[in-house]
């Protein structure tokens, strides 16, 4: 069913123009706040910003915050093993870029 | 519908322990999570393995399961459980979230759901009481053109979204919307459409819609962030003498100029043809050497003398 038959809908790039609070992000990825004060504690998220209430969240962390709530409730990870995973993770990606940067390297 | 066989899912036996049965389903819930795989079918496997566990890690949807299951073998027409197949066993469904997908929910097989019923999916946000309460924020992830990137595109998407009727009971009901993808969108990056997720309760507004982008698997094209490969094929000679061959890139060709003696394995950069954005991304040609082949006495004759003109030549040294 579409609601919105004849209107196309837009909406901002989060990366690029969108910076949330911490309320903002625990809303949108579904994690109680004591959750994400901890994976800031473990260096899983980097918000600028002096105490939580001013902490700015690029929009970036929305994919990494989902992926950490994910990975903790399928695989039930404790917080620096999240850490340990998502780095990992990360690494992974920069050789898989690597990888595909060269001649028929797969994707 | 088609039987299927749990202890194959987890690869145990029958008589596994329950022990033995949660090792398993560890291992393989590692193993294909869909934020650590890459394989294509991870996401699928994961959601077989989390329906396997589902059923066998509990005693009394264990035994129900065998008891019934006993004569059939995975992949065989299953005709529905007999009447009564399910007496004296008290299913204790697990009411928290589990399982990778959109919501969060369990997202079972209809073989799973004739048996075990619908998994009770909480609508959250709606119950607790609420007088008013926000729309809570839906995700999905949406497939688009490399092309769309560099264009911008107007997408037309359908999802499934669980609603509640006037019962209360959850339903999935199709959604179809029409989406502005703007130019310069990566994979791994998400759009933002506010007010499309669920609804609010007592006059609050909805949520919003959260959209992630990936590429469709390119024939010709590889995207790293913002950058684009491509694998540029040249005859020996136009990799010897030089050349200036045509590029296709997603915005359509361009002249390149290849310097003489280019080896293959070599990185031309197209500055800025790559993903469009105020900080553009780079194109990269990456060259390979084609070889004609010696299928004619006139080839044969040329690559003889190709080998004559090089009597020191030695690729091996």
């Amino acid at each position: 069913m579409n609601q919105h038959p004849s209107s196309v809908l837009a909406g901002p790039v989060v990366e690029e123009e969108v910076h949330l609070t911490l309320i903002e992000l625990c809303r949108v990825c579904r994690v109680p706040e004591e959750q994400v004060l901890d994976w800031v504690g473990e260096g899983v998220l980097e918000p600028t910003g002096g105490s939580p209430a001013e902490w700015r969240f690029a929009g970036a962390a929305l994919r990494r915050t989902r992926q950490a709530t994910r990975l903790a409730r399928d695989l039930e990870i404790n917080t620096s093993g999240i850490a340990l995973a998502l780095d990992l993770l990360d690494e992974i990606e920069a050789l898989r870029a690597q990888l595909r940067r060269v001649a028929g390297g797969g994707r | 519908m088609k039987f299927k066989d749990y202890y194959e899912t987890l690869g145990v036996e029958r008589a596994a322990s329950q022990d033995e049965i949660k090792k398993a389903y560890r291992k393989l819930a590692r193993k294909y999570h869909p934020d650590v795989s890459k394989l294509p079918d991870a996401e699928a496997r994961f959601k077989e393995v989390n329906e396997a566990n589902e059923v066998l890690q509990d005693p009394e949807k264990r035994a129900a399961y065998d008891q019934m299951g006993a004569n059939y073998r995975a992949g065989q027409e299953f005709q529905g459980p007999p009447p009564g197949w399910d007496a004296g066993f008290e299913f204790r469904g697990r009411g928290d979230e589990r399982g990778f997908g959109t919501a969060g929910d369990f997202d079972a097989s209809e073989f799973f759901e004739t048996l075990f019923g619908r998994h009770a999916r909480q609508a959250r946000g709606q119950a607790r009481g609420a007088h008013r309460a926000s729309g809570e924020d839906h995700h999905a992830k949406v497939l688009i053109d490399l092309e769309d990137a560099y264009r911008g595109a107007q997408r037309s998407i359908s999802l499934r979204m669980p609603v509640l009727d006037a019962q209360g009971h959850v339903t999935l009901e199709e959604r179809r919307l029409d989406v502005n993808i703007p130019k310069g969108i990566r994979a791994g990056q998400h759009l933002r459409l506010a007010g499309q997720g669920g609804p609010g309760v007592g006059g609050a507004p909805a949520g919003d819609l959260f959209l992630e982008i990936d590429f469709n698997p390119h024939p010709r094209y590889r995207v790293d962030g913002r950058d684009v490969y491509l694998d540029l094929p040249l005859a020996p000679w136009e990799a010897a003498l030089g050349a200036t061959v045509s590029v296709p890139t997603p915005a359509g060709s361009v002249e390149l100029t290849v310097p003489p003696g280019s080896s293959a394995g070599r990185k031309l950069r197209l500055r800025g043809k790559g993903i469009p954005s105020a900080q553009p991304g780079d194109l990269y040609a990456v060259l390979a050497i084609a070889l004609p082949p010696a299928d004619s006495a006139t080839a044969r004759e040329a690559y003889a003398a190709f080998g004559r003109a090089f009597p020191s030549f030695d690729p091996r040294r």
